[in-house]
């Protein structure tokens, strides 16, 4: 069974929001939706200060608790573990955004259409229009698909999801530092178990949460 | 352009309900998707279930007033839940869509929610219909069940409205507790606090309409609505002395006992709105002559407690940070 999932190494990050940006490039997300953001705090007295990153997003949780909250259904975990919303069954009850722990859900509030129009294609490989949203629901609430539309497209055409850039989300074909990895947390061989078997089991974020994220993080501070 | 909100941080800085940048920081995030409406919504809903309960629970719907035929008390229920959930409605963001809150019923308090409202409002409606008058006739006194519940087509139905008026006091409390997302919100004790809180305010507005249709009220009213208001001070006092140092409950204590919130916590919800009506319900039991009066001023303090309590409970709801780092856990 494939689980998709994301690895994140902390320690490589260099703080560039490039996968910030592409991910609202690609996902074509309101001006006041981040889907993406890396969280940024300095630690430390000078000269011994530290700027420290952590690139977030959804967690796809195998417990997501945005999935139990949300009364209309909109909000459902497919078989490969991915978590999407349908903007068009949202009613905007919001009830997600108070259930998830990571502030992973954005409410559009009147604003549905994109930041960027016809950009996408511009910082990074894009897949064809078709399997991307290029237009928001105002009143509903949107999140990381893991781009599970270019996920779709890869598996369509046989492209190898994790390895191909056309089938791999755009936030980590995007990153410089090759900070973020994607594959099946399921497959021994993929590169998100090799990258775990190397680096340590991995840690998440709000273990307290109890959500079963399968977004890992190694390298944190 | 986002619109302003009342909400603010655990500051007590004014924030808009959509900012974004604290999606940037790893500083602990006050929730702002709920405030007002969500506490009004809250409160009627709590009322609304309680006042049909408590008024069947004291047998008093009969005694007090009706209008067109049908009891007061029973008016009054089915008015507040029907404005609290024309509220929450108009709260969606897409408020057209509202029917498919009733979808998600294996998991979401919410749909639950939604649908013992339509029972309530269906059965409790069908329970008193017998007793409708238009003009001078009873156009549906012969449907076969009494509107008191004291045969058994009307007993059943009254079980039924009665269980589903339970579950309408009930899921508001449901709704904040069952994620563990916000750690001030995520315990048993916010739905009991609701629940007490509306049982509370209900039997004092029972007790109000008897005040106003001259009916004698009893001592053991005024115990019931002095336990119900001292078990209240119990589940709340309880909540601010447990898990006091988990990262995000830390700052919402902070916020009510310490921060912008505290005169308003302990002096109105705590004091006024909770210890107060407690004493006072129980002089009034010692007390004959002092009933009505004593009511009519737990009525007011029991109302607006219980109303910012929701309110400030939604307010303080505060997320820890995602992350921890390893040096300041």
């Amino acid at each position: 069974m494939t689980r998709w999932g994301m690895v994140i190494d902390a320690e490589r990050c260099v703080g560039c929001q490039a996968c910030t940006v592409a991910c609202k490039t690609e996902n074509q997300s309101p001006h006041d939706a981040w889907y993406a953001p890396v969280i940024e705090w300095e630690a430390g007295v000078y000269p011994d200060a530290t700027l420290n990153y952590l690139p977030t997003l959804c967690n796809h949780c195998e417990d997501a608790p945005c999935v139990t909250a949300c009364p209309s259904g909109a909000i459902k975990r497919r078989d490969d573990g991915i978590v999407i919303a349908d903007e068009d069954v949202c009613i905007g009850s919001r009830a997600c955004m108070a259930a998830c722990p990571y502030g992973a859900i954005n409410f559009l509030e009147n604003s549905g259409t994109a930041s960027m129009p016809g950009s996408s294609v511009a910082s990074q490989p894009s897949v064809p229009e078709r399997y991307a949203r290029q237009q928001h629901v105002p009143g509903a609430i949107s999140k990381c698909t893991y781009c599970a539309h270019r996920i779709d497209y890869g598996i369509e055409n046989g492209l190898e999801v994790g390895v191909h850039p056309l089938a791999t989300p755009a936030c980590v074909v995007t990153c410089p530092a090759e900070c973020r990895i994607f594959g099946d947390l399921d497959n021994p061989d993929s590169n998100v178990s090799r990258y775990l078997e190397a680096k340590g089991p991995g840690e998440v974020l709000r273990p307290d949460a109890k959500t079963s994220p399968n977004t890992k993080y190694v390298g944190l501070p | 352009m986002t619109s302003p909100s009342l909400a603010s941080d655990h500051t007590g800085a004014p924030l808009p309900r959509n900012v974004f940048m604290d999606q940037f920081s790893l500083e602990p995030r006050t929730q702002r998707v709920w405030d007002l409406n969500h506490a009004v919504w809250f409160t009627l809903m709590g009322l609304g279930g309680g006042v049909f309960l408590v008024g069947r629970f004291l047998n008093l719907t009969e005694d007090l007033g009706h209008w067109i035929g049908i009891p007061t008390i029973d008016m009054i229920s089915f008015a507040a839940i029907a404005v609290g959930g024309m509220i929450l409605v108009a709260d969606l963001g897409r408020p057209l869509q509202f029917w498919r809150a009733f979808a998600n019923v294996r998991t979401s308090w919410i749909s639950w929610g939604a649908w013992s409202d339509l029972i309530f409002l269906t059965v409790a409606g069908l329970l008193v219909l017998p007793a409708l008058r238009f003009g001078g006739s009873r156009p549906f006194s012969g449907l076969g069940w009494d509107p008191d519940g004291s045969n058994g087509a009307g007993l059943t139905l009254e079980i039924i409205a009665g269980i589903a008026a339970m579950v309408v006091m009930t899921y508001a409390g449901a709704v904040l507790a069952r994620p563990r997302s916000i750690p001030y919100w995520s315990s048993l004790a916010i739905p009991v606090q609701f629940l007490l809180s509306s049982a509370a305010m209900s039997v004092a507005v029972v007790l109000v309409i008897e005040v106003i249709a001259d009916e004698p009220i009893s001592g053991g009213q005024m115990v019931l609505l002095a336990v119900l208001a001292a078990g209240l001070l119990v589940a709340l006092v309880g909540h601010l002395l447990t898990r006091t140092d988990t990262p995000g409950k830390k700052e919402s204590l902070d916020g009510l006992l310490r921060g912008r919130y505290r005169h308003v916590f302990v002096g109105l919800v705590l004091g006024a709105g909770t210890a107060l009506p407690a004493l006072l319900g129980f002089v009034g039991a010692a007390v004959g002559d002092l009933r009505d009066a004593l009511s009519v001023i737990c009525f007011g303090l029991l109302i607006s407690g219980g109303f910012l309590l929701r309110l400030i409970t939604l307010r303080v709801g505060i997320f820890p940070p995602v992350y921890i780092p390893s040096n300041q856990r």
